[in-house]
């Protein structure tokens, strides 16, 4: 039972031998790789080290809502704190991680295939990717960006801070951010081994699908925006300036138009991990494959028609107001599809008690929750009263950190083994897990009744009386801190000291897993044949066996 | 030198046939008689049919540039899917965002706001900054 | 945009395609190649399609300012470099299938063609810039234009100089593009067996005259 079942060459015995960390050695090799597994580890060190910068932003504004009046800093600091954690934390965390890191190590393996069709735009993504971080964070320290990641006209297009880095930083790694996607669009369609019909890809491979015709469609948008943005700033000419006879809602549909999507960027990826964890984890057939597959191309397609919920109270007539709330309403149906063969899934699963299961758990917490909150933020009637209140701030968080981030960890510890050859330690994630699940709930609990009273978000200074709510919350980031350092912790253990893994750890049956653990440069020895449906753990009509790994 | 070089291959291989010359010069003559269509109709003043019209008529160049000269009509099927769904969504966002401007109340609209470079701009002469009607 | 790495199992011969490593079969990698391109060209249209929504949104609101300035265009200079940009596109179409049919030596004289009326539009819309500055049509707060007073005039030049600013920019792109592809083509490394970079930058290039198909009308005849 523990053989996977579908027929292929096992690759060169593990990390004995040679693999693709040791293969080549030297920066240079690394600098010049197109391998798409180095690139992964590449882009994983990058991603964390963004993921620390905005968290330490977080912990500045976080500590300087302790007390209603200003504590460690004044208004304009405050400002550029958050706009640096909005900026690091969604151009260079949320949108770049999952399908830079996990999409570009796991979906050739998980295809069959030798790379990503195009192994030289990819390395050229990565180099995009750097050169726009460097820009935008070295331009907000310097310039002191004060807008909010939103980048609002008419005060982006007329504030004193030079914003002009900033927009730059973004615009690059928009760039980076459609080569991804177009490689990976390319790659499914065409690198497939044989046997492996579109009804036969992993969920992982039908997420990063879906995310990628999102990336491809609608970055080219904010890549405008912000550009005009720019223009308007540098040369005086724009469509934003209201005394020149131009629209400032303008600036918001168009931003929104990427942005919207954005987030399913974000969260599409992490739907996809869950969907090869939860049944890895449950040791059981996937619940529904074809719902959950064409539930992600649904949210992928309506989530373009939804931007303008980010805009009811902007001035946007009351149709499209009304318009807008009905069809974003529609990707709780999908995602709800999800979340019920998620579920349908892990009943009468063998389930294996471990740190990806408790994330799982989180995960599917956090996710009902978010979503239910986004359907109540995208009523009318009642975003009037929340928007631009902590309630949101709540509501994304719950989706961005809640989801992504636990999705992100779910990845990072079930596929530890497969990059690196190596387990990490189970109880140290298990403590680490439960600190990161109980400081989230206590960090953003807590901002939902803030929100509806009426903290607005975004002031540094508020009322007395929210000051019990904004203590909790802090205390509450303090605990998730704490539960990242010590993943940080463990997990660079385990990178240099921990236990060898066998191939195939979990004993899961993803594609990735038939090729050794860590890789060899080339992925597979032979070319495997697929003649199994994905996520197959028993043959139709066959009972769970309960096995103990 | 060029010019010559050009019309002689044309005249030159429009005997041979190869396979399809005749196609693109075809459709060469038929976008620019889309164009002097378009030209003639876009000056007469039609009221609110020349904005559609001259549309429609670039549509059709458009789309007999895309079949011909792009081989979109003997182009697999995927390239043809992801050529038309990004016109499709470029066309989302250009209705779904004047489908806002079409209905919001008539105060809110951009134009609705006093312009400082409507009538009562004042302008001295080439290469002065016109003088703005408001306060800074 | 083929990604040849290495050679296959010997170096390829004049003309002949590498295959690069992680693809089985040619026919494989010109698959990938071309889905890319389209790809690629899916996302230059949703580029300007925000500036054409800037175009659809003022011009409703705008009309009258609208109208007179694009009357105070060239219509002449306009239609001229559409029929440049037109004929440039059958030639780079008819250079494709030159190397299709192996005669380098004619595609490399229709590439040159094309590559001159890229030079000729741009030198066109220089003139037109020149005459821009002079008259002070000039888009945002650069604005004095006297002959145009209607409210509106100033967002007109802003999309106007926008639009075709960004076009323009695609053209030189273009430009260095089939300039790259005439080094091969002259070169003999493109052939009937290895024609997909010049079907690729064909692809580009067309792009370029299609944006163009639609300014034309929008901004100097309606």
């Amino acid at each position: 039972m523990s053989q996977p079942v579908n027929s292929a060459e096992p690759a060169e015995p593990a990390r004995a031998t040679v693999n693709y960390l040791n293969h080549d050695r030297g920066v240079w090799s690394w600098l010049t790789t197109i391998d798409h597994k180095r690139i992964g580890i590449m882009y994983l060190v990058s991603v964390l080290l963004a993921f620390l910068i905005g968290g330490i932003f977080a912990m500045a504004v976080r500590i300087e809502l302790l007390t209603p009046d200003p504590t460690i800093m004044g208004a304009n600091t405050y400002n550029r704190m958050f706009t640096l954690h909005g900026v690091v934390m969604i151009f260079l965390f949320m949108i770049p991680a999952i399908p830079g890191v996990f999409g570009n190590f796991m979906l050739p393996l998980m295809l069959g295939a030798k790379d990503v069709a195009f192994p030289k735009l990819n390395l050229l993504s990565i180099y995009l990717y750097w050169t726009g971080a460097i820009l935008a964070v070295s331009g907000m320290i310097m310039g002191g960006a004060d807008t909010g990641w939103t980048f609002y006209a008419p005060y982006s297009t007329s504030t004193p801070e030079t914003l002009f880095p900033v927009l730059l930083g973004v615009f690059i790694l928009g760039f980076s951010s459609i080569v991804t996607g177009l490689n990976f669009i390319v790659t499914i369609h065409t690198l497939r081994a044989p046997g492996m019909g579109w009804m036969r890809l992993p969920l992982f491979v039908w997420g990063i699908y879906a995310t990628s015709i999102i990336q491809v469609l609608a970055t080219p948008v904010i890549g405008l925006t912000v550009m005009l943005v720019g223009i308007e700033k540098v040369a005086g000419f724009g469509l934003f300036d209201a005394t020149r006879g131009g629209d400032p809602v303008l600036f918001q549909h168009m931003f929104w138009f990427y942005s919207h999507p954005a987030v399913y960027i974000m969260v599409l990826p992490s739907m996809a991990v869950v969907s090869e964890a939860i049944a890895a984890f449950s040791r059981k057939n996937i619940f529904g494959y074809k719902m959950i597959a064409y539930s992600s191309l649904g949210i992928a397609f309506v989530g373009f028609f939804a931007w303008g919920h980010h805009m009811f109270v902007s001035g946007q007539s009351t149709f499209e107001n009304g318009a807008f709330a009905v069809i974003s309403m529609f990707v709780g149906v999908f995602t709800a599809i999800k979340v019920f063969n998620w579920v349908g899934t892990l009943y009468r699963g063998s389930i294996v008690v471990s740190t990806p299961l408790i994330y799982i758990c989180g995960f599917l917490f956090f996710i009902v929750f978010g979503g239910m909150t986004g359907i109540a933020v995208a009523t009318v009637s009642l975003d009037v009263h929340w928007h631009d209140t902590y309630f949101v701030v709540a509501h994304f968080h719950f989706i961005m950190v809640g989801a992504v981030i636990m999705a992100f960890l779910i990845a990072l510890h079930y596929w530890f083994p497969k990059m690196f050859g190596r387990m990490y330690h189970e109880g140290w994630g298990m403590v680490a897990a439960g600190f990161i699940v109980l400081g989230f709930n206590a960090t953003f609990i807590p901002q939902f009744l803030l929100g509806n009273a009426g903290m607005p978000r975004r002031y540094y200074m508020y009322p007395e009386r929210f000051q019990a709510l904004n203590v909790a919350s802090t205390a509450g980031a303090s605990l998730l801190a704490i539960g990242f350092v010590i993943i940080l912790i463990y997990l660079t253990f385990a990178l240099v000291r921990g236990k060898r893994a066998v191939d195939n750890p979990w004993d899961s049956r993803g594609y990735e897993w038939l090729s050794a653990s860590p890789p060899p440069k080339h992925n597979f020895a032979e070319q495997p044949i697929i003649t199994q449906d994905a996520h197959s753990y028993q043959n139709p009509g066959e009972e769970v066996e309960h096995v103990v790994i | 030198m060029a010019n010559e070089t050009k019309s002689e291959s044309a005249h030159g291989e429009k005997g041979h046939g190869g396979h399809g010359i005749g196609k693109y010069i075809a459709v060469w003559v038929a976008l620019l008689c889309f164009t002097g269509l378009t030209v003639y109709t876009g000056h007469e003043d039609l009221g609110a049919i020349n904005l559609p019209l001259a549309v429609t008529i670039a549509t059709i160049k458009a789309t007999l540039v895309v079949l011909f000269f792009m081989h979109m009509i003997d182009t697999p099927t995927a390239n043809r899917i992801v050529f038309v769904v990004s016109i499709v969504f470029a066309i989302v966002l250009i209705i779904g965002v004047f489908g806002d401007l079409w209905t919001r109340n008539e105060m809110t609209l951009p134009s609705a706001a006093p312009s400082t470079l409507g009538p009562e701009i004042q302008v001295s002469g080439p290469g002065e900054s016109p003088v703005p009607v408001h306060h800074e | 945009m083929s990604s040849s790495d290495h050679a296959h199992h010997h170096a390829p011969g004049p003309g002949e395609p590498t295959l690069a490593h992680h693809f089985d079969t040619q026919d494989q990698q010109n698959q990938a190649v071309r889905l890319g391109m389209w790809l690629f060209l899916g996302t230059e249209v949703l580029l300007f399609a925000g500036l054409f929504l800037g175009y659809t949104v003022y011009r409703n609101f705008y009309h009258e300012a609208f109208h007179e300035a694009s009357r105070h265009l060239s219509l002449f200079l306009g239609t001229t470099n559409t029929i440049v940009l037109i004929t440039s596109s059958l030639t780079v179409a008819l250079a494709l299938w030159a190397v299709q049919q192996g005669k380098n030596k004619l595609a490399a004289a229709l590439l040159v063609f094309t590559i001159l009326c890229a030079f000729g539009f741009l030198g066109i819309k220089s003139l037109e810039y020149a005459e821009k500055f002079r008259e002070g049509a000039l888009p945002g707060k650069w604005y004095h234009f006297s002959e145009i007073t209607a409210p509106g005039a100033n967002l007109y030049y802003t999309i106007y100089f926008l639009m075709t600013g960004l076009h323009a920019f695609h053209v030189i792109v273009g430009m260095c593009v089939l300039i790259w592809v005439l080094k091969g083509v002259v070169k003999g490394r493109f052939s009937p067996k290895n024609d997909v970079a010049v079907e690729l930058g064909a692809l580009y290039w067309h792009l370029v005259d299609l944006v163009w198909i639609f300014l034309f009308p929008l901004l100097y005849l309606i």
